[in-house]
C-alpha cells in the first residue's frame, strides 16, 4: 500500500516534470519560429549589402576562413597561400581548418550569423550548399566569376555543380556560389610492373579493358583491388561502367533536373557488367569485408593490378610505379563521360563585412600560383605550369586526363548526388548486386522507385 | 473511498508524533525542501527536460534545421511506420537485446559461479581485472579494433580460422553474418560490467546459507537456483536495465564497424536518427525517431524494474 502510493506519487511527479518541460517549450513556439525566419531575412538583407561591396567597412581587413585543409601537404599549401595573400593585401586571415563532417554540421547555422566565417568550404549538393542558399547564407559569385574568367577556365558544365537558383531548390543552374582549388577525377590507377610483366598497355576501348581484366585473371593476378565494406567505393566502380553507356546530357538531367528515369536499358546493362565482373572474380576476394583504406593500402603495397578510384588517392601512391588512365569508350578516341568534379568549393558568407576581400581570397586560392602548389599532392582544378608536375609522372598523367575531360566536355557525375536519399539507396542496392542478391533489372527498378519518390518530395 | 484517506491521515499523524521534536526541523520551514530542489531542477530542466520536450515537439514538424519549420501533425510518425529501413532498424535493436543483455548476463552469471568457488580458481584478481577490461575501453576504439580483427585480409579471426582450414570470410560484409558479428562485440564489452556487479552482489550473500544448504545436501545447481540467483536479484535487474538501454541506443559500434551496411542489415534506430538529422536534414523525422526510441527505452526499463519491486 505504502509502496504503491510512493510509486504513484513518483509517476505523478515525473509527469509533472515532463509537463513543465513541455510548458517551457510552449512559451516560445512563436518565438522559435520567428527567430528562424528573421535569421533568414537578416541574411537575405545582408546579401544585398554584401553585393554592394564596400571594403571600407569595419573589419574589412580581417578574414575568418573555415576550410577543410586539415592535414599534411594540404594544410601546408593552404597556409603558404594564405600568408602570401596576407602579405600582398596587408590583411589578417585567420584559418580555422575543420574536417568535412564537422563543417557540414556547423556551417548551415554559422553562415546565417554575424560572426560566422567570411569564407568557408561548403560541400556541394542539395543537402549542404542548397540548404544554405535557401536560408540566404551564401553570396552570389556569378558576376565576380565572369570578371575572373572562371566560366572560360572551367566551363558551364563543371561550374553547374556549384550553382543553385536563389531559392536553393533548382540545382545546377542560376547563381554561382563557389569554386574549388582542387579537382577530382575517377579512373584507373595501374601497377606499371604488373602491366610490363604481362605485356599489357592501358586499353583504348571498353572491350580491350574487359580483355585486359580477363588476361590478368587468367594469369593468376587480382585484376582490380577493391574493398566495399564502406559501401561507397562501389558507387565509383558502377559509375565508371555506367558512364560508358550514357551521355552527359542524361547524367545532367539525372542529377540536376530529376526528369529522367533511372530504370533504363543502359543502367541495367551497366549493372549486368558489374555483376559479371564480380562473378568472374575480377575483384579482390572477400571485397565485401574490406575497408577502402585497407584496399588502397593493398594496392599501394603492390597487390592487384588496378585500382578504380578518384584522383584524391594519388598522394598515397608511388608516382613512378603507378600510372593512370580514364575509362575507355566503345571506340578508340571516343571518350565517354568520366565521374569527377571540383573538390569542396570555397564560398563567401552573404553577410560578411569584407565581401571584396573574401572574393579575392577565393580567387587567390584557385589561381595559377595556387595550382602549382596544390599539384604537389592533389590534382588542381586549374592546370598548373608543366614544370610544376615534371618530377611527378603520375600527377602529370592526372593533369592530362583532367584537361582532356574538360576539353572534350565529358565530365560526368557522382551518381549518389541525384537525390538526398540516393546515396543510401545506391550503396545498399550495389551491395546486394555484388553479393548476387538482386538482378540487374530489379536493381534499376528499386533505384528508380527511390529516385522518383525523392524527386517528388 | 473515504476509508483509505482516513487511514492515510492517521498514519501521517502517527508518524509525526513518533518524530523527536527537534528544534530547526525541516517541517518548520515547509519551503526548504523546494528551495533545495530548485537548483537541481533548474539544471535537470535545462539540460534534460527542455531538450526532451523540444524533441517531442519537433517530431510534429517538418524542418530542415535552417528555414522555418512547418507543422505536419503525425506525418513523421506515419512515415516512420511505412519506412522499411526504420522498421528494420527497430528489429536490429531487438536482436541487439540478445547480444547486449541476454548473452552477457547469462555469461556473467556462469562466470560468477565459477569465480566464487572457494579455492577453485587461482589468481582470481587477475581474472577479475582481465574480464573487466573491455568495459573500460572507449566503444570507438573497440569498434576499430574488431573491424581489423574481422577483416578477411590478415584479420586475427580469419587467420585463426585459417589455421584449422576454414577459408577467410568477410564477416562484416556478408548479409548473414554482419549483424551477429557486430552483436558479439557488444556482448564482449557488456559482460564485464554485469560480472563486476554480480561478483559484488555474491559477496553480500551470507556464506552460512551455503553451509546450511550443504548440510541439507544441496548440490551446486540447487545452491545457485535457491541462494545465488535470488541473492543477485538487485544486480541482475541493474545489469539488465543498463545493458538494455545500451542495446537500444547503440550507435558508435555500428557507425565505426559497418555504417549500417551491408545493404542496411546492421542499421539501428540511433543511426537512422543521425542519418535523418545530419545527412538528410530531416530534423522532424529524426525527432520522431528519437521519440520512438525514448518511449521504447522507458517502457522496457519499466518492465524490467518491476522485477526489482516484486517480493
Amino acid at each position: 500500500m505504502n509502496d504503491q502510493g510512493h510509486r504513484r506519487r513518483r509517476i505523478r511527479m515525473l509527469s509533472l516534470l515532463f509537463a513543465a518541460g513541455l510548458a517551457l517549450t510552449a512559451c516560445l513556439p512563436g518565438g522559435g519560429d520567428d527567430e528562424e525566419a528573421s535569421a533568414g531575412e537578416t541574411a537575405g538583407a545582408q546579401t544585398g549589402g554584401g553585393q554592394a561591396g564596400d571594403p571600407s567597412q569595419a573589419g574589412a581587413d580581417e578574414l575568418v576562413v573555415w576550410d577543410i585543409y586539415v592535414r599534411g601537404t594540404e594544410r601546408d599549401v593552404a597556409e603558404q597561400l594564405t600568408s602570401e595573400f596576407e602579405e600582398e593585401h596587408g590583411v589578417t586571415v585567420t584559418r580555422e581548418p575543420k574536417n568535412l563532417d564537422d563543417l557540414k554540421a556547423t556551417l548551415p547555422l554559422a553562415m546565417g550569423q554575424d560572426d560566422g566565417p567570411d569564407v568557408a568550404s561548403v560541400n556541394q549538393g542539395r543537402a549542404d550548399m542548397g540548404a544554405i542558399v535557401a536560408a540566404g547564407g551564401l553570396m552570389d559569385l556569378t558576376d565576380f566569376g565572369r570578371e575572373q574568367g572562371w566560366f572560360d577556365t572551367w566551363g558551364d558544365n563543371l561550374l553547374a555543380r556549384n550553382m543553385f537558383d536563389e531559392s536553393g531548390e533548382q540545382f545546377g543552374t542560376g547563381n554561382l556560389y563557389g569554386v574549388a582549388p582542387q579537382a577530382e577525377i575517377v579512373g584507373w590507377f595501374y601497377d606499371r610492373d604488373t602491366f610490363d610483366e604481362h605485356g599489357l598497355e592501358p586499353p583504348a576501348t571498353f572491350d580491350e579493358l574487359e580483355q585486359l581484366l580477363a588476361t590478368l585473371k587468367d594469369a593468376g593476378e587480382t585484376p582490380i583491388t577493391f574493398g566495399n565494406l564502406d559501401a561507397w567505393p562501389a558507387i565509383h566502380t558502377y559509375g565508371a561502367i555506367e558512364h560508358t553507356f550514357v551521355d552527359t546530357a542524361y547524367l545532367n538531367s539525372l542529377i540536376f533536373d530529376g526528369d529522367v528515369s533511372f530504370d533504363t536499358q543502359e543502367n541495367a546493362q551497366a549493372a549486368e557488367t558489374l555483376q559479371r565482373w564480380a562473378d568472374q572474380g575480377y575483384f579482390t576476394e572477400n571485397f565485401s569485408g574490406i575497408g577502402y583504406d585497407d584496399s588502397w593500402a593493398q594496392f599501394a603495397a603492390g597487390e592487384g593490378a588496378l585500382l578504380l578510384t578518384g584522383s584524391w588517392i594519388a598522394g598515397e601512391l608511388d608516382p613512378e610505379q603507378v600510372g593512370f588512365f580514364l575509362t575507355p569508350g566503345d571506340s578508340a578516341g571516343a571518350l565517354p563521360p568520366q565521374t569527377g568534379g571540383m573538390g569542396v568549393p570555397l564560398a563567401v558568407r552573404a553577410g560578411t563585412d569584407a565581401p571584396e576581400l573574401a572574393r579575392q581570397y577565393v580567387a587567390w586560392m584557385t589561381s595559377e600560383r595556387a595550382a602549382e602548389l596544390w599539384a604537389e599532392a592533389w590534382l588542381p582544378s586549374r592546370t598548373p605550369a608543366a614544370d610544376a608536375v615534371a618530377d611527378n609522372p603520375l600527377m602529370g598523367e592526372l593533369v592530362g586526363a583532367w584537361d582532356q575531360v574538360l576539353a572534350e566536355d565529358q565530365l560526368g557525375h557522382y551518381l549518389d548526388w541525384a537525390t538526398p536519399t540516393f546515396y543510401d539507396a545506391l550503396t545498399a542496392q550495389l551491395q546486394e548486386l555484388l553479393a548476387d542478391r538482386t538482378e540487374p533489372r530489379a536493381f534499376v527498378e528499386a533505384l528508380q522507385d527511390d529516385y522518383a519518390q525523392s524527386s517528388q518530395g | 473511498m473515504s476509508e483509505p484517506v482516513v487511514g492515510q491521515r492517521e498514519r501521517r499523524v502517527a508518524g509525526r508524533a513518533a518524530q523527536p521534536p527537534s528544534p530547526g526541523s525541516v517541517w518548520r520551514r515547509p519551503w526548504l525542501p523546494y528551495a533545495l530542489l530548485a537548483l537541481p531542477f533548474a539544471i535537470y530542466g535545462t539540460f534534460v527536460l527542455y531538450p526532451l520536450a523540444l524533441t517531442v515537439r519537433l517530431s510534429f514538424y517538418e524542418w530542415d534545421g535552417l528555414t522555418a519549420p512547418s507543422f505536419t501533425g503525425l506525418a513523421n510518425y506515419v512515415d516512420l511506420a511505412r519506412d522499411d529501413t526504420f522498421v528494420a532498424a527497430l528489429t536490429h535493436n531487438g536482436v541487439f537485446l540478445i547480444f547486449y543483455t541476454v548473452l552477457p548476463v547469462a555469461l556473467a552469471l556462469g562466470l560468477t559461479v565459477l569465480l566464487t568457488q572457494e579455492g577453485a580458481v587461482r589468481g582470481l584478481g587477475v581474472y577479475r581485472i582481465g574480464l573487466f577490461v573491455p568495459q573500460v575501453m572507449p566503444m570507438v576504439v573497440v569498434g576499430v579494433i574488431w573491424r581489423w580483427m574481422y577483416s578477411p585480409v590478415d584479420g586475427a579471426i580469419n587467420e585463426l580460422l585459417g589455421l584449422v582450414g576454414i577459408a577467410a570470410t568477410p564477416f562484416l560484409g556478408n548479409a548473414g553474418t554482419a549483424l551477429p558479428a557486430v552483436g558479439l562485440v557488444a556482448s564482449w564489452v557488456q559482460y564485464g560490467f554485469a560480472l563486476v556487479l554480480f561478483m559484488a552482489g555474491v559477496q553480500s550473500i551470507d556464506r552460512s546459507l551455503y553451509d546450511a544448504a550443504s548440510v541439507d545436501g544441496a548440490g551446486m545447481w540447487a545452491k545457485f537456483r535457491y541462494i545465488t540467483l535470488p541473492g543477485l536479484r538487485g544486480p541482475i535487474v541493474v545489469a539488465t536495465t543498463v545493458s538494455m538501454i545500451a542495446a537500444l541506443r547503440v550507435f558508435d559500434l555500428v557507425f565505426v564497424m559497418t555504417r549500417g551496411g551491408p545493404a542496411q542489415r546492421t542499421t539501428v534506430v540511433a543511426f537512422e536518427i543521425y542519418q535523418r538529422a545530419f545527412v538528410l536534414r530531416e530534423v522532424g523525422g529524426a525527432a520522431a525517431s528519437a521519440t520512438v526510441l525514448v518511449v521504447a527505452i522507458l517502457v522496457l526499463s519499466r518492465l524490467v524494474l518491476r522485477f526489482q519491486e516484486a517480493p
